[in-house]
C-alpha cells in the first residue's frame, strides 16, 4: 500500500529544497503575541516533534501553518511555493491536518468521514452527480476503495461502516489520521494524536506514523508526552511562550537544562509537570 | 404528551387470562355493530342507517376491527408465527384506543348532525360497547421480548407485494379521503387513518416496512409514481380533486427544491417562495398572454429554462454575498429578499421602472401549455375515462417532482452530498479536509432556486395569472414548515409534509381562520417530541439527538443490517 496516488508528483529529494519552509512566522492577537518569530523547516521523509509547556504557541502555530489564522508576519512555504492563508488551498497543495479535540463528522460512517477527506482530490460537479455517467461511477468507486484502503492503512478495516461517533477513542483518533491521509498530503500535521491514550495504544500511535513516515510523507506532531516524541522524532523544536527555545536532535533537546526548567519551572512557579 | 397510565404489573397478571377473550369479544361486536343501524337519521354521514349493509364509515369501523382480531391472532392462535417479529399486544392496544375515539367521535357526529343523541341506533352502542372492551382487554394483554426487525427476511417477491399493497391501500385511502364532501367524514375519516397508522406503527410494521423499503428502493419508487400516475383514473373526470391535487404537487415540487437547501446544505431560507415567483412571472411575460408585457412567445422548455436560469440568478445573486457569513444572517438576507421581490414586482407597474409586470394588477390571462398537438386546456379521453385540464397539469407536474426527486436524491449520495453532510456536521473540520464550503453552499442555494424557477413556470400557467401577493412571506413560512414536519432532507417525508399542509386547509374549510395557530401549535409539538419530523432521515435523526447513545446504537446495528 501507498500512500502518495501516483498521478501526483512527489519532490524528490535531490533538489535539496526542504518540504515545508516557514520563516519568521508572527502571530499576535491585539496586544498578545502568541507565536514570536518561529522558523520551521521540514524535509521529505521527516518526523519533527514540537513540544513545549500548555499556552506555549504550538496549536497557534499549527494554525498559521494550515490557513486558519492569517500570520501577522512572515511567510510559509510548501514544496518552494507560498501557501494562502486559507485552509482549503492549504490541503490542496498537500497538508493536512488532524485536530487536538478530535473534529469527526461523527453522524457519518468511518468510511464516509475518510471519502469526504477525498474531496479536493475529485472533481464530480452537481451535472456530473446527477447524470451518474461512467465518469462518475469510476471516480465514486475509485474514491470508496481509496477510502477503505486508508482505513486498512491505519488498522480500521473492520470498523468502515461504524458511526465515527460510535467509535472508541483511541480509533477515532486514527480514522482522524486517515481522513487527513485522503486528501494525499505531502506533510501531515498530527496535533496531540495520543492525548488520552493508554501506553498500549501510544505504542501503536507511534508505529503508525513511523509507516506514514516510510511512505515518503513528512510528519509534524504536537504532543506533551516526551518519551514518545523522543522516540518518535528526528527533530524536536521546543516552543516557550511563543519563541523557539532549542531546536535540535531529541538527545539534544532531552538533555538541554533550559527544556526542562521551561517544562518542571522555577520553584515559583510550579504549574506543568514534566512527563519524560 | 398524554400518557394513559399503565397497568401494575400484578394487577395485569393476575387478570392476564381475561385479557385476550375480552379484547375478542370487542373485537367481534365492533364488527357485528357495524353490520347493524348506526342512526336512525339516513341524511347524514352518508347514511348508515341500513342494516346488513354498512355505510362508509361502517366499513372503517369493520377494518379497524378486523385488524385487531388479526393481531390478536398473532397474539394467540395461527398466526402464532409472527409473534416473534410484531407487537401484537402494543398493536391492539393503540387500536382500541383509537377504537374508542373513533367511535365516540361517531356518536358526537351522530349527535350533532342529526340533532340529538337519541338519533343513536343500536349498532352504534353495540360498537362503541366493543371498541371499549378492546381498548379495556388490551390493556391486560402480557408483552413480549421481540426479534430485530431488521434481521426479517422475506422472499424478495413478497416483498414488492408488500410495497405494491401499501401503495394500493394509500392510493385507495387518498382517493376515498378526497372524495369526501362532508367534513365530519372527512375528520373520522382522518381520526381512521391515524388508528390505522399509530397500530401499524406500534406493531413494528413501519419498521420492517422501511427496512424491505432500503432493500427495494427502486420498486418502491415505481410503485409510488404509478399510484399517482393513476389518482387521475379514479376521479372520474371531477376537476375538484384534481385542483386541489395539482396544488399540492406544486407545493410539493417547490417544498422539495427548498428541501435540498435547508434539509441537505442545511441552510435557512426564509424568502424561496421569491424563486418560485421569478419562475412564474418569467412564464408569464412570455406567454403571449393579452397582458404580457413582452411580445415573445418563445417555446415552452425554452421558457422553463429561462424561468430557471433567472431564478438561480437571483439566488447568486443573494447568496454570493450572504453565504460567507454565519446561518442567522442567510436567514435574514433571504426573508427580505423574498419581500423585495414582492414589492420589486408591485412597482414594475411603468409608473416607477419599466413595465414589466403590471404591478398590483398582476398578469391574467395565461394561455393554458401547447405542446405541439397536444393542449393542456382540453379534456382528454383515456381508457374511457375523461381527463380535465388540471389532470393535464398534473402528469406535467408529476414529471417535474420527478426530476426533482432525482435531482435531489443523486446530489445527495454523491460526492457533493458527502460534503453538505460534512458542512452541516463541522464547518470548520469540513473547510480544514479541503471541502469548498462556500461553493457548495451557493450550489445549493442556486440549485435549490433553478428547481423552484422550473417549477414556477408551469405554476404560471396552471393558474392562468401571476401578481404578488401570491408570493408572500407566508407561503416561504408554509414551505418551511411542510420540511421541518415532514423530516429534513427526506422524500418522503417532504412529499407528506406538503401533503399535509395544503390538502387539511381545502378540505377542512372550516378550519381555515385557526389555520395559523394549528400549524403554530403542531411545530411547536413537533420541535418538542419530533424534531427530527414524522419521516426521519437516519442522519437527521443523529443530528437532532446528539447526546441519545442509545438511538445511534440502535441506528448503526440497522445501519450494518442493511449493508449487510
Amino acid at each position: 500500500m501507498t500512500l502518495t496516488s501516483e498521478e501526483r508528483t512527489t519532490p524528490t529529494e535531490s533538489d535539496g529544497q526542504p518540504l515545508l519552509e516557514a520563516r519568521g512566522v508572527i502571530m499576535r492577537f491585539g496586544g498578545l503575541v502568541a507565536v514570536n518569530n518561529v522558523d520551521l523547516t521540514v524535509n521529505q521523509g521527516e518526523i519533527v516533534g514540537l513540544i513545549g509547556p500548555n499556552g506555549a504557541g504550538k496549536t497557534t502555530f499549527f494554525n498559521c501553518l494550515t490557513g486558519m489564522y492569517k500570520p501577522t508576519e512572515g511567510s510559509v512555504r510548501l514544496a518552494g511555493a507560498d501557501l494562502p492563508p486559507k485552509p482549503r488551498a492549504v490541503v490542496t497543495a498537500g497538508m493536512a491536518r488532524t485536530f487536538q479535540n478530535i473534529r469527526l463528522f461523527g453522524n457519518m460512517t468511518a468510511l464516509e468521514n475518510v471519502m469526504v477527506g477525498r474531496y479536493c482530490r475529485t472533481s464530480a460537479g452537481a451535472l456530473t452527480s446527477v447524470l451518474r455517467g461512467p465518469k462518475f461511477r469510476r471516480e465514486e468507486q475509485a474514491t470508496r476503495e481509496r477510502a477503505q484502503e486508508l482505513l486498512d492503512f491505519v488498522g480500521l478495516g473492520k470498523s468502515t461502516e461504524l458511526l465515527a461517533r460510535n467509535m472508541p477513542y483511541g480509533d477515532q483518533r486514527r480514522l482522524e489520521v486517515a481522513r487527513a491521509l485522503a486528501t494525499d498530503p505531502k506533510l501531515i500535521l498530527l496535533d496531540e494524536p495520543t492525548a488520552g491514550m493508554n501506553p498500549q495504544e501510544t505504542r501503536q500511535a507511534s508505529d503508525l506514523i513511523f509507516k506514514i513516515r516510510d511512505n515518503g510523507l513528512a510528519v509534524v506532531v504536537i504532543e506533551h508526552d516526551m518519551r514518545f516524541i523522543f522516540n518518535l522524532c528526528d527533530r524536536v523544536l521546543c516552543l516557550v511562550r511563543g519563541e523557539t527555545l532549542v531546536e535540535g536532535t531529541p538527545e539534544q533537546v532531552q538533555s538541554d537544562p533550559r527544556v526542562i526548567e521551561a517544562y518542571i519551572g522555577e520553584p515559583e512557579s510550579e504549574e506543568e509537570e514534566a512527563q519524560g | 404528551m398524554i400518557r394513559i397510565p399503565n397497568i401494575p404489573d400484578d394487577v395485569r397478571a393476575r387478570h392476564a387470562g381475561k385479557a385476550w377473550p375480552v379484547s375478542m369479544a370487542g373485537a367481534a361486536l365492533l364488527i357485528i355493530g357495524s353490520f347493524l343501524s348506526w342512526c336512525y337519521d339516513d341524511r347524514v354521514l352518508g347514511d348508515l342507517s341500513i342494516r346488513g349493509n354498512p355505510g362508509g364509515l361502517q366499513i372503517l369501523a369493520i377494518i379497524l376491527g378486523v385488524l385487531t382480531v388479526v393481531f390478536l391472532l398473532v397474539e394467540r392462535g395461527p398466526l402464532y408465527r409472527l409473534r416473534d417479529w410484531a407487537d401484537a399486544a402494543l398493536a391492539v392496544r393503540a387500536l382500541g384506543l383509537w377504537s374508542l375515539i373513533y367511535m365516540v367521535l361517531v356518536l358526537i357526529a351522530i349527535t350533532i348532525e342529526a340533532g340529538g343523541l337519541v338519533n343513536v341506533n343500536e349498532g352504534g352502542w353495540i360498537s362503541t360497547l366493543g371498541a371499549l372492551l378492546i381498548f379495556v382487554g388490551s390493556r391486560f394483554l402480557p408483552q413480549r421480548e421481540l426479534k430485530n426487525l431488521a434481521t426479517a427476511r422475506l422472499s424478495p417477491y413478497a416483498e414488492i407485494a408488500i410495497i405494491s399493497l401499501s401503495m394500493a391501500a394509500i392510493l385507495f385511502g387518498a382517493a376515498y379521503a378526497l372524495s369526501r364532501e362532508d367534513a365530519w367524514e372527512f375528520v373520522l375519516f382522518l381520526v381512521f387513518a391515524t388508528g390505522l397508522v399509530v397500530g401499524l406503527v406500534r406493531s413494528g410494521f413501519t419498521t420492517f416496512f422501511g427496512h424491505i423499503a432500503t432493500r427495494n428502493k427502486k420498486v418502491l419508487t415505481l410503485a409510488a409514481f404509478a399510484v399517482a400516475f393513476f389518482f387521475p383514473f379514479t376521479q372520474q373526470g371531477s376537476d375538484a380533486n384534481m385542483s386541489i391535487a395539482t396544488q399540492v404537487l406544486i407545493f410539493a415540487a417547490t417544498a422539495m427544491g427548498l428541501n435540498i437547501v435547508v434539509g441537505l446544505a442545511g441552510l435557512l431560507d426564509l424568502g424561496y417562495i421569491a424563486f418560485l415567483g421569478a419562475g412564474a412571472y418569467v412564464a408569464a411575460i412570455l406567454s403571449g398572454s393579452a397582458f404580457a408585457t413582452v411580445d415573445l412567445t418563445p417555446p415552452f422548455w425554452l421558457v422553463v429554462i429561462i424561468g430557471a436560469v433567472v431564478s438561480s440568478c437571483l439566488g447568486l445573486i443573494i447568496g454570493s454575498p450572504t453565504l460567507r457569513v454565519s446561518g442567522d444572517y442567510l436567514a435574514i438576507v433571504t426573508l427580505a429578499f423574498g419581500e423585495i421581490f414582492r414589492l420589486a414586482m408591485f412597482n414594475l407597474d411603468g409608473n416607477n421602472g419599466p413595465d414589466l409586470t403590471n404591478g398590483p394588477n398582476g398578469i391574467p390571462g395565461i394561455p393554458d401549455l401547447q405542446i405541439g398537438n397536444f393542449n393542456f386546456g382540453d379534456t382528454h379521453t383515456v381508457l374511457g375515462v375523461p381527463l380535465g385540464r388540471f389532470s393535464n397539469y398534473y402528469f406535467l407536474l408529476l414529471v417535474l417532482i420527478g426530476f426533482i426527486i432525482l435531482v435531489f436524491s443523486r446530489l445527495n449520495n454523491s460526492r457533493i452530498g458527502r460534503g453538505w453532510v460534512a458542512i452541516r456536521e463541522d464547518e470548520r473540520a469540513a473547510e480544514a479536509m479541503g471541502v469548498n464550503v462556500f461553493g457548495l453552499k451557493l450550489l445549493a442555494f442556486a440549485g435549490g432556486a433553478f428547481l423552484a424557477g422550473m417549477a414556477g413556470t408551469v405554476k404560471a400557467h396552471q393558474d392562468g395569472a401571476v401578481s404578488p401577493d401570491q408570493y408572500i412571506f407566508l407561503e416561504s413560512a408554509f414551505l418551511l414548515a411542510a420540511i421541518v414536519l415532514g423530516g429534513m432532507g427526506t422524500i418522503a417525508g417532504v412529499l407528506i409534509g406538503a401533503t399535509i399542509l395544503k390538502l387539511l386547509p381545502e378540505k377542512l374549510r372550516f378550519f381555515n381562520e385557526y389555520r395559523l395557530l394549528l400549524f403554530g401549535l403542531t411545530l411547536v409539538l413537533m420541535m418538542r417530541f419530533r424534531p427530527e419530523g414524522l419521516v426521519a432521515s437516519q442522519r437527521r435523526a443523529l443530528e437532532f439527538h446528539e447526546e441519545d447513545e442509545e438511538l445511534a446504537e440502535l441506528i448503526q446495528s440497522e445501519h450494518l443490517e442493511d449493508v449487510r
